[in-house]
């Protein structure tokens, strides 16, 4: 039998988000945003090694203050996915104390750092700031050209399952 | 009558599921969508997965608010509450429908969503932008003073060249190359002045300072100049005009002489005009209009809106395109104290230039300044050598000063090559006076002067001491008075004003210490 994983994409809102996970699960992107309001569930098999693991996943509704999520929304979640926009600054000055917040309430909970929206910026210039706020992202991405999406999501999936 | 009502709304709007602990479906009322009993209720809507995992939280109850499922291809927004029954492994679903009212939601969210980015965005951009003027004003401060510095000496070395027995085709010669070098000092100067001010680094610093006494020394400077341009040059101060404002005179100066300079240099015939004037006698803050007024060869109209575009903008159209970056700073300077500028120019007819300004009125308008006594210049004996002391790194320089006192009998100059040995000098010689550059290796002009003004010895500590420099910040002027240098000259030095500055200092020392 498939083994069921919830993953929670978290992050301020417009930063790509539903893009990334529309791009892992349909293949597409648009360059129009509509924003998320609640909660946004997509669903999709990936197989880790021999593997199939459901990985089901929640596209939640975007803010810049953590303390704001709704506990359900976070509930029996296996990872988190700390989404950023690399072109604005404003979605990752916050990132440490965020970050404080979810290990101080989800302990056991690993969480990625993604920094989406890299096809608009450039990459040293990005990596400067990010070193200068002692950012360390997990993988940079890009909805729109599909450069690591794949990559990110089984990733994480495999690291969930070395975990469980 | 109320209860059925209300049985109606819930009717519609609200569905019940039972599930059991795989989430397998017990019963439904299919109010909303439609599921089989017998199924998992996950092969409907990947929410419904977290049912499970709720049987091992210690709460009962769970709420979810705003989860989107779509139904028959029609997005639906619902509020869903999970109570769990562990007693008899089932969970009750509630399932409400909302999507009228969370669609409401969404259309506001959209739009504050959207216009925040907006506003990021261009936060974003304009960061950006000041960074890279950040890094230009910087360079630009950077390249500047290393130009400088080496014009520094080509201009003292043509000064030199000047003084020694040339001919008629060398000494214009010579005169092309000193005029050059000027023109390159003052745009190197603009280039300094502009990267200060776009970096916010000029201050506005309004003194009392005797406004007509100025005027008439302007006034006179450029009647000679526009004479031999064979050009009018007339003056009118209105009669409401104060005597002593309280103004920074060294910005006021640098506009006015950045104006009257075009209106010479653009006109071929008629007449200059500096008009001041103002229309208030109120006794603290008056505004004062400045027009500067030439009939010479006016601007171009598709040029007019551009003269005294930025630094920045500028550079578009090469760097040196129209009248140089002078405009640029006059505009800016005027901003910077507050006022405004203004320009009206027919081609061929000429230009006027307006600045309107609000400036302060001094309280006292008849006190002078405490006009230090002006001692005329004694003469001064052979056996009675003035023994002057330079300290100064830069081999160039030192070969400069020596040319320069080479003429002057009554001066004998020694030369220390740092701070170190300017100490050491003092301990060893009488002098009367000292010369100090500022930057020197080992230990620097500041710190020497600092040393000397502590110094135990009453003879060495209150040496006049000036400072030579090729910097020209307000902050190294003022720090130059904080140790207690009694002058500061800029290199190139200009050698009446350097002697005439040495002169004065050896008698202000001499009075005191008779005085003493
Ligand atoms: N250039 C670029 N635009 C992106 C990328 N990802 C998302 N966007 C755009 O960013 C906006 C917000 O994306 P969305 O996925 O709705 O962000 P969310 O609020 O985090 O879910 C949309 O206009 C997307 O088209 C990306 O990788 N590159
Ligand atoms: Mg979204």
């Amino acid at each position: 039998m498939s083994v069921s994983k919830k993953i929670v994409l978290l992050g301020h809102f417009g930063v790509g988000k539903s893009s990334l996970l529309r791009r892992f699960v349909e293949n597409t992107f648009s360059e129009n945003y509509t924003v998320t309001i609640g909660v946004h569930i997509m669903k999709k098999e990936v197989l880790i090694g021999n593997q199939p693991v459901t990985l089901i996943i929640w596209d939640v509704e975007g803010t810049d203050d953590f303390t704001k999520y709704r506990p359900s929304y976070l509930l029996g979640a296996s990872a988190f996915i700390y989404v950023f926009d690399a072109s604005r600054k404003v979605t990752y000055s916050d990132l440490s104390y965020n970050l404080d917040h979810l290990s101080e309430k989800y302990p056991h909970v690993p969480v990625h750092i993604i920094g989406n929206k890299v096809d608009l910026v450039d990459v040293e210039a990005l990596q400067q700031a990010l070193n200068e706020q002692n950012i360390q992202a997990d993988y940079l991405s890009s909805a729109k050209t599909g450069e690591n999406v794949e990559q990110l999501f089984t990733d994480v999936a495999a690291q969930m399952l070395k975990n469980a | 009558m109320l209860k059925s009502l209300q049985e109606e709304f819930l009717q519609k709007n609200t569905q019940v599921i039972v599930v059991d602990q795989e989430a397998k479906v017990l019963d439904t009322t299919n109010t909303l969508m439609r599921v089989k009993k017998d199924t998992l209720l996950t092969d409907y809507h990947p929410f419904f997965y977290s049912i499970t995992s709720l049987f091992d939280q210690e709460k009962a109850s769970h709420y979810f608010y705003c989860v989107q499922i779509e139904v028959l291809s029609k997005q639906c927004f619902f509020d869903i509450r999970v109570h769990i029954d562990p007693k008899k492994a089932e969970a009750v679903l509630f399932i409400i429908d909302l999507t009228d009212h969370y669609k409401s939601v969404h259309q506001i969210k959209q739009v504050r969503n959207e216009s925040i980015i907006d506003f990021n965005m261009a936060q974003e951009l304009n960061n950006q932008l000041e960074v890279q003027r950040g890094f230009k004003n910087k360079f630009l401060a950077n390249v500047s003073h290393e130009i400088r510095t080496p014009l520094n000496s080509i201009l003292g070395f043509i000064n030199v060249l000047q003084g020694t027995a040339l001919n008629r085709e060398q000494l214009d010669l010579v005169n092309i190359i000193k005029s050059s070098s000027q023109n390159l000092t003052a745009i190197v100067d603009d280039l300094l002045d502009i990267s200060k001010i776009e970096a916010g680094r000029l201050e506005i610093k309004n003194k009392r300072f005797d406004f007509r006494e100025y005027l008439d020394r302007l006034s006179a400077t450029y009647a000679l100049q526009a004479e031999e341009k064979r050009l009018e040059f007339t003056v009118e101060i209105g009669e409401k005009i104060p005597k002593f404002l309280v103004i920074d005179h060294l910005r006021i100066n640098q506009i006015l002489v950045n104006l009257l300079d075009n209106a010479i240099k653009y006109s071929h015939k008629g007449r200059v005009t500096l008009k001041v004037f103002t229309q208030s006698r109120n006794l603290r803050k008056i505004p004062l209009t400045i027009e500067v007024i030439d009939q010479g060869i006016g601007i171009d109209q598709e040029h007019i809106s551009t003269i005294f575009d930025s630094f920045t903008q500028i550079e578009k159209q090469g760097l040196f395109g129209g009248s140089g970056l002078g405009l640029s700073i006059v505009k800016q300077l005027t901003e910077l104290m507050g006022g405004q500028i203004t320009v009206e120019s027919t081609k061929d007819k000429g230009s006027t230039f307006r600045f309107t300004l609000d400036v302060g009125v001094s309280h006292d308008q008849k006190r002078k300044k405490i006009e230090k006594r002006k001692t005329a210049i004694e003469p001064v004996a052979k056996t009675d050598r003035k023994r002057i002391l330079l300290g100064e790194d830069v081999e160039v320089n030192q070969l400069l000063l020596l040319k320069l006192f080479a003429d002057r009998k009554e001066y004998s100059l020694d030369i220390a090559k740092n701070g170190e040995q300017v100490l050491k000098f003092l301990d060893n010689y009488h002098y009367d006076l000292i010369l100090m550059d500022l930057t020197m290796p080992i230990m620097d002009g500041f710190d020497t002067a600092a040393r000397i003004r502590s110094h135990s010895n009453k003879r060495i500590n209150k040496l006049p001491i000036i400072a030579l420099t090729a910097r020209r910040s307000d902050e190294d002027r003022e720090a130059c008075k904080e140790v207690g240098m009694n002058a500061y000259l800029t290199k190139p030095l200009d050698e009446d004003l350097l002697f005439g500055t040495i002169q004065k200092q050896i008698n202000k020392y001499k009075r005191k210490k008779d005085t003493d």
